[in-house]
């Protein structure tokens, strides 16, 4: 009588022990179990019993379950298992090689997947991000050229979104600088000042840990921080509802911001990164030019602008309609030379590489290096099934006694090609496990050097299918050239062993050898060439001083104002040799202005990067002065410029000293603002060329103005320090500027460091580069080495009858090395134009780079060469100095 | 006779059963065991024990009727089989023996 009320033993335990049961006790055990279970209700709790009913029924399975075992897998299957296991063992040599090189295989591909799926999968984690897209201006310059920017003026978005009723909402997000943050004056760091619209967190879906999402950026004065920066500086995340002391005054006082939200970290897959976030209502009591920009802006370049459509379908409709609707609002006295277009919010992260102020791939990662990731991934796969299909091709023709033996009692062929797809099951089986420990092992690792956030579980389904798909298709198919091979042979062949290793089956397996070796020479040949190419970025002569020097960042107006005592202040300790300040240095990160120059009364002129320098500047950076004169201290020098010897040629000045040049316009960034008068300077004097950006790009010509001109604000003070003892001297900086300005830190950064920042990503790819190449190199040799094995082997005889009549051991291992080194050089000529033509392709991508020589191919060659031969040459010399005693004597 | 070896376990579920005679199924094996010996046992290693005994002949089992309890189904009942019986008198009489010769040597 079973009712509601009475216990009920778990429904699951119940099904399980029905699913394996044998039925010829299952009505017992059920009864028992049940009788039991009630038993224990009443005797202890519901509880126990429960749990006792499913211990039990989990320790039925071992006795109980015999029902299915024998229908489930037939003899023959297990039959094969049982052989596919006693080779593995047999041949521990081959085994160990197999399994290691398809393990390394899988391994490699995996990982590449995952890192190749992260990248894909930039910015899709918003519910709407197929309806996301970010508004590009496409400006015609004066020169005919394009420019392409992902900022927009302000008003570009929300009046999009006002008018045009495909369009479901809008955002902008802008930063304006940085400012420094934190309660206690010991812990405060420099923030990025990101200013959005409210709406940011229904836009996008960034969650909040506290805060409302819909209002937290609505109220002036407050901040979203994200959980890490909550951390930071008040080492709780617990921070809703307090204030957060900046060196944004207003009114003469810091301003304290009220934490209005706490964000969770944005995942690292996400373009934009903020940690902060400010409501865009702050800012216009601070700054007066913060609501003319906000109020009446249709020009300038300030704001990301994002667009959420209702239906994708109408982006090409919408994106005319943007183009007119700023036309309409652009102001009489500018030229209107623009085009907007919509950029899908999932192309960002890869596709923008020529739109200033993007702000996305900030490693220059593109289509390009995901297209070689992907190329390598395929390529390592192709290598370890290559080898796995050559190995046990090979291994296949030692086993032609149990074919034969399997032939003659009667085995069909498709249990013979079973036999063979079996072992590969195993063998993979057994790689994907060892592969996916590795990879388990390898995780932290991999995530700190790549600065992402890879594990198995962030992959889709469908991914992982299609790994797991493409790992046994591979494997599959590389059993079958074997298993064919062997289905093919009478049992008599079989049985006599007179398939040969030697000539007439090689041709194939000749080919495998070879498509190895091109594999891996393109990769080492490629590898020496980024190395090189690093190399040369790193100790080209750019023109200017960069070790030795330490740039402080200026952060707050007490650093800036009085800069001569300031410098002075700086320069007191020994070791500073010099002080200069500048409103840029080369090696620039944050934007610099680039002003348009020209000879007096030309229409046109040339673009330039425009900085403001003291007469230190010069000395500190070891340029050297061509003609005329550096600056005077004073501000008699604010209409004299100095020009670089390539801005000279540019405006085609010959006796540049004393001419009179015009900047009519300066561009920051993607923002061109045209000067109310047209600046009007005498050059006084001309300096050498140096590269104030990475080797990336050419070289541009500069134009040094004085420090006080009006234009822009000194940024940078640079100190030449000449000392053993950095910390040291770093303390009295601190020193130096805590006097100055208890309130902000002191923020320094070493130029070279500045330099080298910027082939970080060059570097860490070659390091990807290195390790892969070394991956592909390690699995043909370890290839290679069983091959040659193999040929030994099967030729003891051989080699035991020509040690008799007198061979040496250098005649044998000649002889035998011969054949295969032939393979090495054919692959060296294969692979060499191949290398090149990739190489050339990534060498586009800098303005200076090298011509990869010769010598770059033959280098790779030799040492490919090299370790082929070595690997050859360890097992042949072993079998050639066997006494022919030993292999002739047993037959 | 073909030596057969009985378990510690198993003996102690062989003499339940026969203890039992007549009323002897998993459950009530299991709780007299548990009464007698004080150990923790499980259900699944009573079967287990029960089936390697009947497999060893030492034990055979037929179902009962169905009756209201259980939800209607039936239990399997096991009675001692006279192979079973021998065995236990034959481990009894050993074991008699061995203990009769240590305390005659204490005694002596």
């Amino acid at each position: 009588m079973e009712d509601n009320h009475t216990p009920q033993p778990p429904a699951w335990a119940k099904k399980l022990l029905r699913l394996y049961c044998d039925p010829r006790f299952l009505e017992e055990v059920e009864g028992d179990l049940e009788e039991e279970f009630l038993y224990q209700c009443k005797k202890s709790s519901v509880s126990k019993a429960r749990w006792d009913y499913c211990r039990t029924v989990l320790g039925f399975i071992k006795p109980f379950a015999k029902r299915k075992k024998s229908n489930l897998v037939s003899p023959m299957l297990s039959n094969h298992f049982k052989i596919s296991f006693r080779q593995l063992m047999k041949n521990k040599t081959f085994s160990f090689i197999n399994i290691f090189g398809l393990t390394l295989g899988f391994l490699c591909f995996i990982l590449l997947s995952l890192y190749i799926h992260d990248e894909l999968s930039f910015d899709l984690f918003h519910k709407d991000s197929s309806r996301i897209y970010r508004v590009l201006q496409h400006e015609k310059m004066d020169d005919g050229a394009m420019r392409h920017v992902a900022t927009t003026a302000a008003l570009v978005g929300p009046e999009a979104a006002a008018q045009f009723p495909e369009i479901e909402s809008s955002l902008r997000i802008s930063s304006i600088g940085r400012l420094t943050m934190g309660n206690d004056p010991a812990n405060r760091g420099y923030e990025v000042i990101t200013i959005t619209d409210p709406n940011i967190f229904s836009f996008f879906d960034f969650p909040l840990l506290a805060g409302d999402p819909k209002t937290a950026l609505v109220p002036p004065d407050v901040v979203v921080v994200s959980e890490s920066l909550a951390r930071k500086y008040f080492g709780t995340t617990d921070v809703l509802g307090k204030r957060i002391w900046t060196s944004v005054v207003r009114n003469d006082k810091p301003v304290e911001f009220t934490i209005a939200g706490v964000m969770k970290d944005f995942p690292k897959n996400s373009f934009l990164q903020f940690d902060v976030i400010f409501s865009d209502s702050s800012w216009p009591s601070m700054f007066p030019w913060y609501q003319d920009l906000i109020s009446s802006d249709w020009v300038s370049n300030s704001y990301l602008t994002f667009l959420k459509l209702r239906d994708p379908v109408t982006q090409q409709a919408v994106e005319p309609r943007i183009t007119q609707l700023v036309k309409d609002h652009y102001p009489a006295t500018r030229a209107f030379k623009s085009e907007f277009t919509l950029q899908p919010l999932a192309d960002i992260h890869l596709n923008s590489a020529n739109i200033q102020d993007s702000d996305a791939a900030p490693n220059g990662m593109n289509s390009f290096y995901l297209y070689m990731f992907a190329g390598i991934g395929f390529l390592l796969l192709l290598i370890a099934c290559l080898n796995y299909m050559n190995l046990s091709t090979a291994a296949a023709l030692k086993r032609t006694r149990e074919i034969g033996t399997r032939k003659t009692l009667g085995a069909q062929r498709v249990q013979l090609i079973t036999q063979f797809i079996t072992d590969s099951v195993v063998l993979s089986a057994i790689a994907l496990v060892l592969a996916l420990v590795i990879l388990q092992i390898i995780f932290p690792a991999v995530n700190q050097f790549t600065d992402k956030e890879l594990a198995l579980t962030s992959l889709p389904l469908s991914w992982a299918a299609g790994i797991l798909s493409v790992l046994f298709i591979a494997a599959l198919l590389a059993a079958l050239y074997p298993a064919f091979i062997t289905a093919r042979m009478t049992p008599a062949e079989a049985l006599k062993k007179e398939i040969r290793v030697g000539n007439s089956r090689l041709p194939l397996r000749k080919m495998l050898v070879v498509a190895q070796f091109t594999i891996s020479i393109i990769m080492i040949s490629s590898t020496l060439v980024i190395y090189e190419q690093l190399d040369y970025l790193r100790n080209k002569d750019i023109g200017i001083e960069t070790e030795n020097l330490v740039v402080i960042d200026i952060n707050s107006g007490r650093l800036r104002r009085n800069f001569e005592s300031i410098k002075a202040e700086f320069g007191s300790p020994a070791e500073v040799i010099s002080v200069s300040t500048s409103t840029r240095v080369p090696g620039e990160w944050k934007s610099f202005p680039v002003a348009t120059v020209r000879p007096q009364g030309e229409p046109t002129g040339k673009e330039m990067i425009y900085v403001g320098i003291d007469n230190d500047f010069l000395a500190t950076y070891d340029i050297k002065l061509k003609e005329g004169r550096n600056f005077n201290t004073g501000p008699a020098d604010s209409t004299k410029v100095i020009l670089t010897e390539l801005a000279v040629k540019q405006l085609g000045l010959t006796n540049p000293v004393g001419q009179i040049v015009e900047i009519p316009v300066v561009r920051w960034g993607g923002s061109i603002e045209p000067l109310e008068n047209v600046f009007r300077a005498e050059v006084v004097g001309v300096v050498e060329d140096f590269h104030f950006e990475s080797l990336r790009t050419d070289m541009k010509p500069i134009i040094f103005v004085a420090p006080n001109t009006p234009v822009q604000r000194i940024d940078y003070y640079t100190l030449n320090v000449k000392t053993n003892n950095w910390p040291g001297v770093i303390e009295k900086l601190q020193a130096i500027n805590n006097k100055i300005d208890p309130e902000n830190p002191l923020e320094y950064t070493f130029l070279d460091n500045r330099f080298e920042g910027f082939y970080k990503a060059d570097a860490q790819r070659g390091q990807i580069f290195l390790a892969f190449s070394l991956v592909v190199v390690l699995i043909a040799c370890m290839g290679l080495f069983a091959l040659v094995s193999f040929a030994v082997e099967t030729r003891v005889k051989e080699i035991g009858i020509r040690k008799v009549l007198g061979a040496s051991v250098n005649n044998i291992v000649g002889m035998i090395s011969k054949e295969f080194l032939i393979l090495i050089i054919i692959a060296g000529v294969l692979a060499v134009p191949v290398a090149y033509l990739f190489m050339q392709q990534w060498l586009q991508d800098f303005a200076y780079r090298i011509s990869p020589g010769a010598g770059v191919f033959i280098l790779a060659g030799l040492i490919i060469g090299l370790i082929a031969a070595i690997t050859i040459g360890l097992r042949t010399v072993k079998a050639a100095a066997v006494n022919p005693v030993k292999s002739l004597r047993s037959e | 006779m073909k030596r057969v070896s009985l378990g510690e376990f198993e003996e102690i579920v062989l003499l339940t059963v026969m203890l039992l005679e007549g009323n002897a199924y998993g459950v009530t094996i299991l709780h007299q065991i548990i009464e007698q010996t004080g150990r923790s046992v499980r259900l699944n290693q009573v079967h287990a024990s029960l089936q390697r005994l009947e497999d060893k002949g030492m034990i055979k089992s037929k179902m009962s009727a169905p009756t209201h309890e259980r939800g209607g189904r039936r239990k399997r009942l096991f009675t001692i089989t006279f192979y079973g019986q021998k065995t236990l008198e034959e481990i009894q009489s050993v074991r008699a023996n061995l203990w009769g010769m240590i305390s005659g040597l204490r005694n002596s």
